[in-house]
């Protein structure tokens, strides 16, 4: 299997939280999301500082950001792909 | 004011100018604005530089319809014959750094991911800042349009060396871009340059902002 680039992995966690209706605990999705845990806590990190997701009370949830970066996310990539970004 | 600056000398009528000037900020900040929102879902830093040199490429532009205004109206070889010295200062000033750092802001779009210190954007604005105060004081256009065709050719270098499929296309987009525009600095600064050439120049300056603007929104709206 090849190795994820950076956005298909913010993807996949997006994915994971929007599959088990927008409410998981942190074990269940450091489980499924296939990373190493210091790589997770460093994404889980990231996407709480762009406001892809929030953390209420050992729970992670898409933000309204979260969903739309799940929506437009093959925009992004041709973008980012398309100006060599 | 050295005899090397005096070179702002107008060719084409007001309305020409203002076409011109009116079309291609128009492009850039639809560009700025319309990535606005993947910008604010991914906080992408490539997609901000990116962005940020478009928005500096209209400001860039509008000072250099500016400058051209005022030299037209009142049909003068340079800003500093018709204008107060400092006024006329502060107005060059803004262009050139503008135009540098909108340069600058494209260069580090793609380079951003190897700077692990994001301190190539604070070294840019410096040397930005540095090179336009230089050429101001030492009335020497001649290093400023070196530099900007070294940034051109390092540019080029960086984008041949990124191992993207679609890396042609952009190549050939971010060459006709970057020589286009400094045909557009070369025409502010140097006496009668290009002056049968200038509306082809300003035609196709407005087609390649045209390329940039359709293809940004093509990726943009696609799913």
């Amino acid at each position: 299997m090849a190795k994820r680039n950076r956005l298909e992995v913010i993807r996949d966690i997006l994915k994971i939280i929007q599959d088990s209706h927008n409410l998981i605990k942190l074990t269940p999705l450091l489980r499924k999301s296939n990373l190493s845990s210091n790589r997770f806590y460093q994404y889980l990190e990231e996407l709480i500082q762009k406001r892809l997701v929030v953390k209420t009370e050992g729970h992670i949830k898409l933000t309204e950001n979260g969903k739309k970066y799940l929506e437009r996310y093959s925009s992004i990539v041709n973008f980012i792909e398309e100006f060599g970004l | 004011m050295s005899p090397r600056f005096q070179g702002m000398m107008p060719q084409l009528g007001i309305g020409t100018e203002l076409i011109y000037a009116f079309v291609i900020i128009l492009c850039c900040l639809i560009i700025y604005f319309a990535t606005k929102e993947l910008y604010n879902i991914t906080k992408h830093q490539g997609i901000r530089y990116f962005r940020l040199s478009f928005l500096f490429f209209a400001i860039a532009l509008f000072f250099r319809s500016f400058i051209k205004f005022v030299l037209i109206l009142f049909n003068s070889r340079t800003l500093f014959d018709i204008a107060p010295r400092a006024f006329a200062g502060v107005t060059t000033f803004i262009f050139m750094y503008f135009s540098l750092i909108a340069i600058f802001y494209l260069l580090y779009s793609l380079i951003w991911k190897k700077d692990k210190k994001n301190l190539g954007i604070y070294l840019m604005h410096l040397l930005a800042l540095v090179i336009t105060i230089i050429t101001i004081l030492l009335g020497n256009i001649l290093i400023y349009i070196i530099l900007n065709v070294l940034i051109l050719i390092l540019i080029l270098y960086l984008i041949y060396q990124k191992k993207s499929k679609k890396k042609s296309g952009l190549y050939f987009i971010y060459l006709l871009l970057l020589v286009f525009w400094i045909f557009n600095i070369l025409d502010i600064f140097i006496p009668n340059f290009l002056q049968s050439l200038q509306l082809i120049i300003y035609f196709v300056s407005i087609g390649i902002f045209f390329v940039i603007l359709y293809r940004v929104l093509t990726k943009i709206g696609s799913k």
